[in-house]
Order: C-alpha cells, then structure tokens, then sequence
C-alpha cells in the first residue's frame, strides 16, 4: 500500500478482489461430462501401424525406459521374377509398449522410419491392474485409429516431397484427361448442339497447343526493369507469352465453337471434400460390441462415413464423367511402383518446362527448382523404363 | 426424594470423584484436568442450589480461566507429553493441611447446622437471587469494598509483571527479542567502501569479528 | 416451563432459572432436545456447505457438484466417511484424554444451541442470563483443544494445542467487552431483550429505529474479529497453521472425533454469527422499525402466528448465513497472520478498544 492511503484500505481492496472473483465463471472443466480441446500434438499414447513395421529394432533400443518389446520371425518371399533371387524379410511377431514403464518421452516415435509409432491424444486407459497396462499389437493397432490428422502446413511451408509428387502428377493426368474431354467435345459439338448435356466432361480450357519457345518482350524489360534477374524475368515473360497466346487462341476456338466450354468441371477423387461430422452408425454399433471404447468406436465410425463418403462421391463423379479421368487413380499405383523400382542419379539437371510453368503460376524459385528437379528425375526414370519395356 | 435432590446427590458424588482423584493422580495434567471436573462439578452445584450466576461465574472464571492457566502453564513449562508420571515429594505435608482443613471445615459446618447459631433455621424453598439484586449488591452498596478488591487485583497484576518481566540491560545480557541479528552479511568497513552505505546497521552497536 | 410460547410482554417475568428445565414436562423437553439437536447437526452442515460452495467460486472452482443436487450432501457424505475410517490412536497418547477431549470441546458447543433465539419464542430456554451463559459455555471449549493437543503425544499438536489456549483466552477478552457493551445499552443479558431492546431503540431525539450495530459499530468489529479468532477460523488459524503445525492439535486425530472437532467449529461458526445477530443486527427483524407480517407485539416481534414464526426463522437464518459468507470471505481473501501480530492486536489494540467502547456507551446510556 502506498503510504498516503488510509488504513484498512488494503483490507478493503483484498476483499474486493475475493467478492469480483465470486461473480466470475469457474475455471473447472467437468471432465468427464465435458472435455477439453487438446493439443494437435498431445502424447496420450502410443499407437502403431503394424504394416508399417520393419523390424527394424531401432525404437526398442533407443527407449530409455526399454518398455517396447518386439519379437519377430524371418520369412523367405519367392522371387518376383522368374530366375530371381529369393528374398528374406522379417515378419512382427509381438510388438508391446508397457505403459507402466513408458515416460512418454517420444524418442521411438521420433525414431521410427517408417512412420510405424504415432503418438495419440487418447488418455484414458488407466487400468485396476499394473499388467493391464501392457499394450500389445492388436490394442496398439487399435490406437492407430484415434491418431489425428496432421495439421495443416504453414502458408508458404515447402510441401513435402512425397505429396508435390503427386499433385505434380495428379496435374498432368488432368490435364491429359482435359485434353481428351475437349477432343470428345469438340467432335460432339460437330454433330449436336446440345453441348451443355455434358458439361463434367467438359474442360475448363480448351487445350491449346502454344509453343512454349518465344517470350513476352514486353514482359520481360518490365521484370528487369524491377530488378529480377534475368532467369526469373525470362521464365515470366515466357510464361506470360504463352498465357497470352492461349488467351487468344481460345478467343478464336470461342468464336468458333460457341458454348462447348462450359466451365463445369468434374470433381476429382482428391478434391472429393467430405465434412468429418457424421459417424457411420453400422460401423458404430459393429465397434460397440465387439466391446471397444465408445471413443474409438466413435473415430472409426467418423473414418468410416468418411470413406464411404468420398466412395459415393467418386462414384458419382465417375458416373457424370466416365472418361479417362476415373482410371488415373487406379493407373497411378502400379506406376508408381514401377517408377520406385527404378533408380536414376539426380545429377542437378531441371525439368526447364516445369520449372517454368511453376515460375508462372507464382511459386517460389525453391519450390520450382526442385519439383523441376523431380520432374527430371521422373523423366528419366520413365524413359529408361520405356526402353526396358522396349527391349 | 425430588428431582432436585437426585441431581444435587449425583453431581456431589461426582465433584467428590473428582476431587479425590485430584490428589491421588500421579499425573501432573491428570490432576488438572481432574480440578477442572471438580470445579465443573461445583457449578452443578450451585445451578442445582439455584445460584444460576454463581454457576457460570465459576464455570468462566474456574473452568474457563483458571483451569486453563494451569494447564497451559504445565503444558509450557514441564508437562510430560503423554502417560509419563510427574510426582513430588510434597505428599505428607499435603495430607497433613488438606486433613486439617477438612476437619476444621467439617466441624464448622455441623455447629452451624446441628447445635449452633443456625440449628433452628428452618427449611426453605430453594432460589436463587435475581442477576439486578446481585448488580445492586455489588455496585451500589458494597461498591467501595468492590473497588478496593480492584485495586489490589490490579497492583497484583502489575507486581507480576515487574517480576517477570526483565528490561533490557537490567543485568548485562540484552534481551534476545530486541536485537536483530542480519546472519553472514558482509563487515561494513573493508575494501568496498561503495556498498557500505546500504547496509544495514547492526542495531546491537557490536560488529561482528573475523570476515574476509 | 412456558419459554416456547413466551410474549414480549411477559417474557422477562417468564424468564427462567436453567435449572427449572428438570421439573417441567417431559414432552417439552424432549421436543427441546431434537430441537437443538436438529440445529447443532443440520444448520452447521448448511453453513459448511455455504463455506464450500462460496470459498470454491471466490477460487475459481466449482465446489462440490456430485453429491446430491449441486452436492448439497456433499458434507453429510463426508460425515459417513469419517464415521467409516479407522479410529487411530497413537501409542504414546494418553488414551482416556485423547479420547475424551474432542467430546469435551464438541458439547459446550452444543450446549450454547439452548439459548439461540431464532425467532419468537423459537428457542429451547430463555435464560435470564442468556449472553452470560453462551460467553461461559463456550469459553469451556478451550479445555478441548488443550487436552487433545497434550494427549496426542506429538510436539506440533502440543504447539498448536497451547497457540490455541493463547489465543482464546486472549480473544476472550475483547469478545466478553464488547457483548457487555450490548448488554449496558439493551438493559438486560436475555438475547430475546436484547432483540426487543433492539426493536424500541430509536436515534435520540427522533423516532428511526435503527439496531445495535448503528450506535456499535466498533463494538460489533471488535466482536466479529474477536469471534472469528475463538473459532480458529482463518486469518487466525495459528493453531492450526498447516504450514508450520502440520494440523495443529488436530493432527493425530482420525475419523469420527476428527469429525467431531470439525464440527464444533462449524456449529462455532453459527453460534457466533447467531449471537451477532441477536446483538447487533436486530435478531429476527427484518429491517429496522419494520413489523414482522402477522406478529403484534412489541416492535412487531411477538406474539407471532405460525406464518410469522416462519418468517421470523428464515430471517434470522438468513442473517447466521450471511455473516457466515462474510467469514468465508475473509478466509478467502486474508493470508494468515503470525503469532505475535495475533497476540500484538488483541491486547494492544482490540482490548483498549473495546474498554474505550464500553466507557463511550455507557456514558450515552446515562446521558441520553
């Protein structure tokens, strides 16, 4: 108290602050009739993706706790081609996480190369019996289904190379797919008037062949101008002559093609967006007796409607447009295998198309450049694939 | 045999218990304790005599302060926590004035009532005088008497504060409570002659020895 | 014995010896014995729960929720458990005094029920001398405390046991000052006077009626701290200072005779609150110089019909509970104090005071 207040002041000020205090919401959360918002990472506990699973041992032995247990048989896989070798491979027997010795310190989670161990925001397995707390495989697994999704990036975070990949080439199935479509009904329209009685295989820009060698001079002593370097500045400008070409062939389609390029597109099975708040009740009440926890039961279910969900949808989708967009997805997977079979040296050469084409759509020198440089290296592998398939 | 008489017989009966059992216990804060039912008991008395002041002034006065001086005294000086035994060697002389009293005591009690002044009163009903006539006993007419018996409490009071209480210097060692003691803090004369000025002085004037 | 149906009129000659109790009827007295019984048991459990609830919100908490509706059972579920526990009694302890001294603080307490006016003739005596008797009753208490903190046999419950006999008799003092200042200006040690007194005083020279707490202000600060420090209640809670006394003198004590210690301070707590109401605050009144609906006599306070007997209860009720929050609140917002500043303000500051209190309204008496 300042010394220049009356006595008693300070007695006066203490029960003012006790009387505001009782007129203020409780700070209790009534936990379990009301639960509280957890943190994305939270570690609740420790899930796994057995498929996931290598054998690799590297979280047994990095536990401080050593509270992960895993046993496993080896297993002889015939060769996958005639004349091969036989391969070995390890099989999980057991994976258990004693949770009455775990410190929850994530280093196996940390570990793990093969994104087998999640952590999981689930608490609630307190048990009467300390040997209750020994999870094994199948409980673990189960644990995997609560695991949340990751959250979202940052705006402008890199994207991980995994998923650029495959956007990358999501786009150029489109794209061909869009081709295709615009063929269809450029050869439709020939014949019936009616175009807009198709209008999910109609693409949203007829696919104008431009020749992406010249480039916008105009564009281009603006950018330098600005002081971007050369390389940029001319990536731009190309970018920016063949945008304006296309402009103008399409002008020139339109002219002649009437109302064929309705901007309806078809949904892609990836765009598919499925609000998460329902929950497949079959699934549900399936879950609840077989006597799992009415929380999991309840994530599974969400999964569920989810999948079903975007099933239907992609169906639907399918439905409207049964050209050759609908296969892609099914075409991409043994693609992909094939193309991983494959191993080219990255020598630090770019796609200059893609890196371009990224250029032009506004992303940053980094990004381009080094999706360009997978594109390359996807270039190579697909051809030296060719010539295998060739010979 | 009225109500009356039964209480008054069981709370004597039990004032006497505890009386005796005051003397004979040979645990210093079981006596006390045993005072304190038989000053307790004594209010019973008077209540069942009707002398309802009388009842609470001694409950207040005897059990609620007397009783309670003793044990916290015990308590703060020697008691033995728990059942040890804390006796004295005073039990002969202590016999010798208790017999004496009671008998002196006892004989005054049935001359007054047998064969003395008082052997012709006759029985009455028992009540007791009202709180305004005690008020009026005690402040209007025997006021001066009452005040004097102040005065002597009071110059009792302050005598016992004299004695106890020791003034600072009376014989060389200075009272604990009025130093205050810094702990290790630094000499104040020494090499830094720039944080001596903020700290504090020793209020007992006496520096301490040694240092760095 | 015609106490329970007394009127204002005739109260004071109907005013009985405590003794007189034995020779009336029998269906009175047992009709008087559950009726104090009732209180002692029931009125402390509603102000704990106002304790609980109140002490919670000032913290940001709920309080209890589980027991019963918004777990008003909260404290009768932990009466059951303390009866359940296991009664412990240390080795070393003085059995029969440990056993005995939480009986020996508990009855005062109950005892003090007797005199408790809750409304017109709601009260099981009406004593000529009714304050003296809760004073005296309750200063009975402290041999309680005293002998379960010397029985139990440990050093912190003797120190809590002998910071708890300090305290009292030191507290006792201011208290007994200022409830004889009551007594000077209401003429009479009867609480059911002084309620009445209270109701005919009027601000010399015109005619509000205002209560005792107007002309005593100082006095009934002086009582409410002086009852908050007998009852132990935090800020003073020395003796029991959990920081430095572990529990104090109740540190050795388990189930039902902690129980019973518990709720001697909760009964404590109602039976102060109720004789600050009775001296200060107008008893049943519910507002200064206002009659109670369907009473007639003096002041509008007696000789009440059954509507106003109700009323009157639930008013005086109201009043113990709300200068029960008050002491909660300043559990709440207080830290507790040492014990010299404890010591410190009751002889040279609370004592002084309540003499100088006392002289002022006695010489007011005399001139006015």
């Amino acid at each position: 108290m300042a010394a220049t207040s009356p006595p008693g002041t300070g007695l006066l000020k203490g029960l003012g602050v006790t009387i505001k205090h009782l007129f203020q919401r409780p700070a209790t959360l009534m936990y379990p009739y009301e639960r509280n918002e957890l943190a994305p990472r939270t570690r609740g506990v420790i899930a796994l993706m057995d498929e996931n699973c290598t054998v690799c041992m590297l979280c047994s032995r990095e536990c401080p706790d050593w509270c992960i247990y895993i046993e496993s048989h080896k297993e002889t896989v015939p060769p996958a081609k005639e004349g091969g070798r036989a391969r070995t491979r390890n099989v999980l027997d057991r994976f258990a996480i004693d949770f009455s010795l775990c410190m929850y310190c994530g280093i196996c989670v940390e570990v793990c190369p093969f994104d087998a161990l999640w952590w999981s925001p689930e608490f609630e397995y307190s048990e009467y019996s300390i040997d209750s707390l020994l999870h094994e495989k199948e409980k673990l697994r189960a644990w995997a289904d609560t695991v949340p999704a990751p959250p979202p990036l940052d705006d402008g975070a890199v994207l991980p190379a995994e998923v650029a990949d495959a956007i990358e080439k999501a786009e150029k199935e489109r794209e061909l797919a869009e081709a295709k479509a615009a063929e269809e009904a450029q050869a439709k329209e020939s014949g019936a008037a009616g175009g807009a009685a198709t209008p999910a295989a109609a693409a949203k820009e007829p696919e104008v062949e431009v020749k992406a060698g010249e480039i916008d001079q105009e564009t281009f002593d603006q950018l330098i101008a600005e002081g971007k370097s050369e390389r940029i500045a001319r990536s731009k400008a190309k970018a920016a002559w063949v945008k304006k070409e296309k402009a103008r062939l399409k002008a020139e389609a339109e002219q002649g093609g009437g109302d064929a390029a309705a901007p309806a597109a078809a949904p892609k099975p990836a765009e598919v967006h499925v609000e998460a708040g329902q929950i497949d009740q079959e699934t549900y009440d399936q879950l609840i007796a077989e006597g799992k926890t009415e929380r999991m039961a309840r994530a599974k279910a969400k999964a569920a409607y989810v999948k079903k969900e975007k099933a239907r949808l992609r169906a639907e989708a399918e439905q409207a447009a049964p050209s050759g967009e609908s296969a892609a997805p099914e075409a991409e997977a043994p693609a992909k295998k094939q193309l991983s079979e494959v191993h080219v040296e990255g020598t630090g050469e770019i796609d200059q198309e893609v890196f371009d084409q990224l250029i032009a759509e506004g992303k940053s020198e980094r990004i381009a450049r080094s999706k360009a440089k997978a594109a390359w290296i996807k270039k190579r592998k697909q051809e030296q694939l060719d010539q295998e398939g060739g010979a | 045999m009225t109500g009356h008489d039964v209480v008054f017989v069981l709370v004597g009966l039990l004032t006497a218990a505890a009386a005796i059992l005051t003397v004979t216990s040979k645990n210093l804060v079981h006596a006390a304790l045993f005072l304190a039912t038989t000053l307790a008991g004594i209010a019973g008395v008077f209540l069942v005599l009707a002398a309802d002041f009388l009842a609470l002034v001694q409950l207040v006065v005897y059990v609620g302060a007397v009783a309670v001086l003793f044990l916290f005294g015990l308590m703060l000086t020697r008691a033995p926590i728990g059942r040890e035994a804390l006796d004295n060697q005073n039990r002969g002389l202590a016999i010798g004035v208790s017999g004496g009293l009671f008998v002196v005591l006892s004989a005054l009690i049935v001359d007054a009532v047998v064969g003395g002044s008082l052997g012709d009163t006759t029985v009455a009903e028992v009540t007791g005088p009202g709180i305004e006539d005690i008020g009026m006993a005690i402040f209007a007419e025997w006021v001066l008497p009452f005040e004097v018996l102040s005065m002597l409490l009071l110059a009792a009071l302050i005598g016992a504060i004299v004695l106890a209480r020791r003034e600072p210097g009376d014989s060389g060692e200075e009272a604990m409570a009025t130093r205050i003691d810094f702990g290790d803090a630094p000499p104040t004369e020494g090499t830094d002659s720039l944080s001596s000025g903020s700290l504090p002085e020793l209020t007992s004037g006496e520096r301490r020895e040694g240092g760095p | 014995m015609t106490a329970i149906s007394s009127g204002a009129t005739t109260y004071i000659a109907q005013s009985v010896s405590l003794f007189d109790g034995f020779d009336g009827f029998v269906l009175p007295l047992v009709l008087k014995i559950a009726f104090v019984l009732q209180l002692f048991f029931v009125v402390p459990l509603v102000g704990g729960y106002l304790e609980h609830k109140a002490m919670g919100r000032m913290q940001h908490r709920r309080g209890p929720v589980e027991a019963g509706p918004f777990g008003v059972l909260q404290l009768v579920a932990d009466g059951i458990k303390f009866i359940q526990k296991e009664d412990v009694i240390p080795r070393a302890a003085d059995r029969w005094v440990f056993a005995a001294a939480p009986g020996v603080a508990m009855v005062p307490a109950l005892l003090v029920f007797l005199v408790i006016p809750l409304g017109p003739g709601v009260f099981a005596l009406d004593l000529e001398l009714g304050l003296f008797y809760a004073l005296a009753i309750t200063s009975v208490s402290v041999l309680g405390v005293l002998m379960g903190g010397w029985a139990s046999a440990n050093k912190f419950s003797l120190i809590g046991g002998l910071r708890a006999g300090a305290q009292l008799i030191a507290y006792e003092l201011p208290l007994i000052l200022a409830a004889i200042t009551v007594a000077v200006q209401a003429g009479t040690l009867s609480l059911v006077g002084i309620v009445e007194a209270q109701a005919g005083f009027m601000i010399p020279g015109t005619g509000i009626n205002v209560w005792f707490v107007f002309p005593q202000i100082v006095g009934f600060g002086i009582f409410f701290i002086s009852a908050m420090a007998e009852l132990s209640r935090p800020p003073f809670d020395m003796p029991i200072g959990d920081s430095e006394l572990v529990f104090g003198y109740m540190t050795e004590y388990t189930g039902i005779k902690y129980a019973m210690y518990m709720l001697t301070e909760y009964a404590g707590m109602i039976t102060m609150s109720a004789l600050m109401v009775v001296l200060y605050l107008g008893g049943w009144q519910l507002l200064p110089g206002v009659p109670m609906p369907g009473c007639e006599g003096a002041g509008g306070l007696f000789d009440c019909s059954p509507i106003g007997i109700a009323l009157s209860v639930l008013v005086t009720l109201g009043k113990i509970m709300a200068l029960v929050f008050v002491m909660v609140w300043a559990r709440v917002a207080y830290p507790r104090l040492r014990e010299d500043q404890l010591q410190r303000m009751s002889w040279l500051v609370l004592v002084p005071l309540s003499l100088l209190n006392l002289a002022v309204i006695t010489v007011f008496k005399v001139v006015f």
